[in-house]
């Protein structure tokens, strides 16, 4: 099992402990790990000393790519490729861009949203060693996980669980690739 | 004092009067400076100090309809973070019979003085030759806004009343029942608030231009006040913080949630002005067009006017500058800066009033009066303003700093980010 090896489950109790016990992993320096819990846990984020999602970059990139966009589009069509006098205004003005520019930043900003979010949580994954453990299935039900993966650099067998055990972890196991 | 009061740490706010502010310091200054502007008659022209007046109280009633809202608001959904911050509103928002006495001054002088001092529909002479005056003289006649203003101002003090009454109530016996009485309230609140302020800004503001019309007004009004409102808001919770009252009670989450409202309405003044100017432009209509056109030129010469610049900075200032203010996630956590940006969104809001409402007043040749800031405007402003923190401070003292017995106080205690 352990030439397979992706890493180590350890099972808590409760969210308190399995949120001290994050803190303990964040603070030993562990880069390659998560928590898998039933519900979220308030405050989680900080104890795992996760940064704020990157997402919103994404976000304002697709925003001022659909504004410039919309500006070029009206600006192209109107100015450029088919000018035209419509109601005495000239042929661009940003006043008359401006709704078809701010809904083009609305719907590229979502578009930016949701690609951004997948593109960082690397979803869809359709397979994953967590869930051939038996006692992972309890993560829907009354268990409280802490994953450290092989991969990190910090990963000893050894180590890592007596790291776990001295968190308050009450199961540990090894998960295989 | 029952026992589960008792056992609080969170002590009334009349039981530590020397933190805040002397409410009696504001009357005072708010006197000053309102008796100052009144004696402004004898030296500067009438209807251009009835103009501060009316700029002045204007802009603290939209403040105050933006914190009348605000409350509403948090009744109709149900919130929970926003407990903790919806009770320095509630002492606002008793500043409505002040501001009906202070409003009330411009109504009698205009009824029974000059009356076009500021509505120049009030002089029936005048007008009567004007059809676009008599088709609309249903609306615009002196018994309307006589009847309409007590309307406006008895509906105000009505709901902004039993808001205050069900929530300070609440702190004494702790039943759940006020808080389902205010979330009726608030569910007639909305639309009675949304009418009324539509109504005032049509009389109060639009109609200083008869001619002129637009639906959107009262939204514009209202985006306008919320975003002053919510300005204020956040001054205030800093204030209490630093003077020690709202430490650990008003936490970061707060500031970040105000941040974010302010963020979203923001945009939604933008909106809404935005939507205003574009239907107008696109439409092309006399009727309509002037009154951009008094804000741009000078009709006769067909040079840019200086509302030209204010308008520019009503764009930069009241939109692009808060907007990505706003946006940054960490500016809206640090204190210092939301400081800093709601002292301008409130400086600004009065420009934007004054946009609105100074070029009314004419040169000579018919052109918009230039925009200019008078000793007047500036003591109309502070006075009344001074009187409603006046107010406020009162109103303040005598209840606990937080709605202790709320269901939802814990929660808003623990509002993190």
């Amino acid at each position: 099992m352990s030439k397979n090896l992706y890493g180590l489950i350890a099972r808590f109790e409760t969210p308190a402990s399995v949120m001290h016990a994050a803190e303990k992993v964040r603070d030993s320096g562990y880069t390659r790990w998560d928590v898998i819990t039933p519900f979220p846990i308030h405050g989680m984020d900080a104890a795992m000393g996760l940064k704020r999602s990157r997402v919103p970059r994404f976000t304002l990139a697709g925003g001022i790519t659909g504004f410039t966009l919309g500006m070029l589009m009206i600006w192209w069509m109107g100015a450029v490729d088919y000018p035209l006098i419509v109601g005495g205004k000239p042929y661009f003005s940003p006043i008359f861009a401006f709704p078809i520019s701010y809904e083009l930043t609305i719907l590229l900003s979502a578009f930016g949203t949701i690609a951004g979010m997948f593109i960082l949580n690397r979803l869809p994954i359709h397979y994953h060693p967590v869930l051939k453990a038996d006692m992972a299935a309890r993560a829907t039900d009354d268990g409280f996980f802490i994953v450290i993966e092989k991969d990190d650099p910090k990963f000893s067998v050894e180590k890592s669980r007596s790291l776990l055990e001295e968190a308050g972890a009450v199961e540990i196991g090894e998960l295989e690739d | 004092m029952s026992a589960s009061q008792a056992a609080t740490s969170v002590s009334p706010a009349a039981d530590e009067p020397s933190r805040l502010a002397n409410a009696s310091t504001f009357l005072v200054v708010g006197v000053l400076f309102t008796a100052i502007t009144a004696a402004g008659a004898m030296f500067a022209d009438g209807h251009r100090l009835a103009m501060s007046w009316l700029m002045a109280v204007v802009f603290w009633i939209a403040v105050s309809l933006g914190a009348l809202v605000m409350v509403l608001l948090h009744h109709i959904f149900d919130a929970g973070w926003s407990t903790v911050i919806r009770r320095p509103l509630e002492h606002w928002i008793g500043v409505f019979p002040l501001l009906a006495g202070l409003f009330a001054p411009l109504v009698l002088l205009s009824l029974f003085g000059q009356h076009d001092l500021l509505w120049k529909w009030m002089d029936h002479e005048a007008v009567a030759g004007d059809i676009l005056w008599v088709k609309k003289s249903a609306f615009l006649n002196p018994t309307a806004f006589v009847v309409f203003n007590i309307l406006f101002f008895g509906a105000w003090i009505w709901v902004a009343g039993r808001l205050r009454k069900h929530s300070f109530a609440q702190d004494d016996d702790g039943s759940v029942e006020h808080t389902l009485a205010n979330r009726k309230t608030a569910a007639f609140g909305i639309p009675l608030t949304a009418l009324t302020l539509t109504f005032a800004a049509f009389y109060w503001l639009m109609s200083l231009e008869y001619h002129w019309f637009s639906t959107i007004y009262g939204v514009w009004f209202f985006a306008t006040g919320m975003k002053a409102a919510l300005a204020l808001t956040v001054l205030i919770c800093l204030y209490l913080v630093r003077k020690g009252v709202f430490v650990g009670i008003f936490q970061t989450g707060h500031l970040l949630n105000l941040g974010n409202i302010l963020l979203a309405f923001t945009v939604f003044w933008a909106y809404i002005s935005f939507s205003q100017y574009f239907l107008i432009y696109n439409a092309n209509v006399p009727e309509e067009t002037f009154w951009y056109n008094l804000r741009e030129l000078n009709l006769a010469s067909g040079e840019r006017n200086s509302w030209w610049d204010v308008g520019l900075l009503l764009l930069f200032g009241n939109f692009f500058l808060p907007f990505f203010f706003f946006l940054g996630n960490a500016n809206k956590k640090k204190p210092a800066r939301m400081v800093a940006i709601c002292v301008w969104i409130l400086l600004i809001a009065f420009v934007d009033i004054a946009f609105n409402a100074l070029p009314s007043i004419k040169q000579a040749n018919g052109d918009a009066i230039p925009f200019g800031v008078t000793v007047f405007d500036v003591t109309a402003l502070v006075g009344i303003g001074a009187l409603c923190f006046w107010s406020f401070f009162r109103s303040f003292a005598r209840t606990r700093c937080i709605p202790i017995r709320d269901p939802r106080i814990v929660e808003s205690l623990h509002c993190h980010e």
